[in-house]
């Protein structure tokens, strides 16, 4: 059965192959190069829907330039070699835009194959600089904020707003996410250090490690125990590192990247408190706009269950506004839709907004709404935007 | 001081008894059996509803601990059990290489089944949560978790050594571990000693699985892999097919990881690994046989 499927496929895909652009003048087409099986999946998927959403939008008011837009897909099954052959098979399918997976090294073959064919693509939530100009080229694009800018928001915030003065710094070495946060968190540190925090020490551990003990025990060390840790992590090691720091009875104000959003993990520390997320908006239904409110009432009639974290949203924004540059360009055609990207500063979305430059297509500055885990329910108390953008050096450290 | 000691102890613990769970496999088939990390997965997975949801659905995790225990001991030695009858059994003759290569297979076909199953997204359960709480003691404060874990994996090796010392189940393991057709000869039942061998193992697994769950708090088809690496290590460095050598390496490795992750600068922590396989390099350097060689691997002049 799958295997006759698959015939039907690839006789299908030669068609199209054939006439590749016989279809371009009637419609315009996104294509999606992402993963639909394997384990990126899980991340894909929610922003892949929230897209969705942006373009049925689209198309029930008018659609774009007057034309209904199209999606094709292609899954990369989660391997980087299938990725090129994703974006090779969408951009036959005359994709005018390449919709990538949320991570930089999952999503760049497909990147780079519309790179090459002169297109534009965008990264669904990757927080990495190469995710863009740097690591791909001029015509690719990241929806989502970069993540030292996660790092650098909540340290200012934390001394801002809740008083902290002690910092720590704990950092989970596995992956250019997780060093990014505290790229960011190192950024700001040194103007805070002028105003009177202090960093009274750090360490590393790595995702998988079985156990952070060494790690707490050095925490239990400091003659005060510090205000907040900085912890720069992701699933799943963050909910082991938490864990098992509320278990040592450390009790210490926890600062994360947007990467721990999400109360799908919330069982496995029951109680929790003290605990600080960014997000670009709130899936706990107390989101400031009603209209972000409105989208996760969408999304649950949608697909069944509301967004289960943040990383839905970075979809939404990316067709929102592509959407925008086509428009304004009057064309899908690439280097006038970059152009218009490139002009948007401070274009508002609804979930904050974006800026893009011809140095960067990424976000070095964004507003985030603070999320605080209060006895294991988590809600939003604030709002907090970075004195200044996070420079050039400190993004690509 | 005491603290570190606690630390290195449960690290320790858990590198032990993974790697006594190879070792014992290793023992009587001259297996490698890379499935055992997949199995640990397993057993963790095995307290939860299949879903793809994002949140996990705890089913049978939602047990009281007298029974959760020891479900997931019977879960663990269930799928070891099955994998000895369904799979290793039909290459009791191969050499060790073909069986190695059946065995990942094998893991790679455990890890699909429970992506299929669950989704790739790591979940998060909370097991046991009344280990999660600190605790005071000798002036150490530290998680009632790392207590049990320290008293259990010592409980478990009494119980083990006992068992192999003091029955006749144990002696004809014994027997099989140091040389298998001479055991068979004597009138040890192959089937009976290898499926002993592969439910004892198994439940090692469930145990570990159990004290990795309620320690992370997180499930996930791939948390078996790490600790399989280090327990392999420790059964090589520990002597392949010895049992005493695999607990004292699996205690040795977790006191060297958490021994670096003390003494190192901060510059070179991220590095704490690249530095204990230096160490286990340097072991075998000076012992390649390893520390307590089983007797039945020698070379016989």
């Amino acid at each position: 059965m799958a295997y006759k499927m698959r015939i039907v496929a690839t006789a299908l895909a030669s068609v199209s192959l054939a006439f590749p652009a016989l279809a371009d003048d009637e419609k315009i087409v996104v294509g999606f190069a992402t993963a639909e099986s394997g384990f990126m999946e899980a991340y894909d998927k929610p922003a892949q829907e929230a897209a969705m959403i942006r373009i049925e939008e689209i198309n029930a008011a008018g659609g774009l330039l007057g034309k209904k837009i199209e999606v094709v897909k292609a899954d990369t099954k989660s391997d980087r070699a299938e990725g090129a052959k994703a974006g090779l098979s969408v951009l036959d399918e005359g994709a005018d835009l390449v919709v990538v997976s949320c991570d930089y090294d999952f999503g760049s073959p497909a990147a780079l194959a519309a790179e090459d064919a002169g297109q534009v693509s965008f990264f669904l939530c990757a927080e990495s600089v190469k995710a863009g100009i740097q690591g791909v080229g001029p015509h690719s694009f990241s929806a989502s904020v970069l993540a030292p800018v996660q790092g650098a928001t909540m340290a200012e915030w934390a001394f801002k707003e809740k008083g902290a003065k002690d910092f720590y710094r704990l950092l989970d070495t596995w992956t250019v996410y997780n060093k990014g946060i505290c790229d960011g968190f190192d950024w700001m540190m040194p103007k805070l250090e002028a105003q009177g925090a202090k960093l009274v020490g750090e360490d590393t551990f790595k995702n998988e490690d079985a156990s952070i003990a060494a790690q707490i025990t050095r925490i239990k060390t400091l003659p005060k125990e510090p205000d907040a840790i900085m912890l720069c992590t992701m699933m799943p090691g963050a909910v082991s590192a938490i864990k098992q720091l509320r278990a040592a009875g450390i009790n210490s104000m926890i600062l994360n990247g947007s990467g721990v959003d999400g109360s799908y993990w919330l069982s496995a520390v029951p109680d929790l408190s003290n605990f600080y997320v960014p997000v670009q908006g709130s899936i706990y239904g107390d989101d400031p706009s009603a209209d972000v409110n409105k989208f996760n009432t969408v999304y649950k009639e949608k697909t069944g269950a509301e967004p289960s974290s943040q990383y839905v949203y970075p979809g939404y924004v990316m067709i929102d506004v592509w959407a925008k540059a086509v428009e304004r360009a009057g064309t899908t055609e690439a280097d006038a839709v970059v152009a218009e990207l490139e002009k948007m500063k401070d274009e508002p979305t609804l979930f904050g907004t974006r800026t893009f430059t011809p140095e960067l297509h990424h976000q070095n500055k964004a507003r985030y709404l603070i999320v605080e885990t209060k006895a294991g329910k988590p809600g939003v108390v604030g709002e907090w935007t970075i004195s200044e953008p996070v420079p050039m050096e400190a993004i690509l450290k | 001081m005491l603290q570190t000691l606690f630390d290195a102890l449960s690290l320790g613990s858990l590198y032990a008894l993974g790697a006594l769970g190879i070792a014992l496999i290793f023992g009587v088939m001259r297996l490698v059996n890379f499935a055992h990390g997949d199995v640990i997965a397993f057993c963790v997975f095995a307290l939860l509803w299949p879903s793809t949801d994002a949140m996990a659905i705890v089913f049978a995790g939602q047990l009281p601990w007298y029974l959760l225990v020891p479900f997931v001991l019977l879960c663990g030695a269930g799928l070891s059990v099955l994998c000895e009858i369904v799979v290793f059994r039909r290459f009791r003759n191969a050499n060790p290489a073909t069986m190695m290569i059946a065995s990942f297979a094998l893991g790679f076909v455990i890890r699909y089944f429970l992506l299929m199953l669950y989704s790739s997204r790591p979940k998060s359960i909370s097991l046991l949560p009344a280990l999660s709480q600190p605790i005071e003691i000798f002036g150490a404060r530290l998680p009632l978790l790392q207590l049990i874990t320290i008293v259990a994996t010592m409980a478990i090796l009494i119980g083990l050594t006992l068992f192999l010392r003091q029955t006749r189940f144990g002696l004809e393991m014994r027997a099989a571990a140091e040389n298998f057709s001479m055991a068979r000869m004597l009138g040890v039942r192959a089937n009976r000693v290898i499926m002993g061998a592969f439910a004892l193992s198994g439940a090692l697994a469930g145990a570990i699985a159990l004290i990795f769950g309620s320690q992370t708090g997180t499930v996930d088809i791939q948390m078996g892999a790490s600790i399989m690496l280090m327990a392999f290590i420790a059964t090589v460095i520990g002597g392949l097919g010895s049992l005493g050598g695999a607990v004292l390496a699996g205690f040795l490795l977790g006191a060297a990881s958490v021994v670096m992750q003390v003494a190192l600068p901060v510059d070179a922590r991220p590095f704490r690994d690249a530095f204990v396989y230096g160490a286990v390099i340097l072991v075998l350097l000076f012992r390649p046989q390893g520390l307590i060689a089983a007797r039945g691997t020698k070379e016989r002049v």
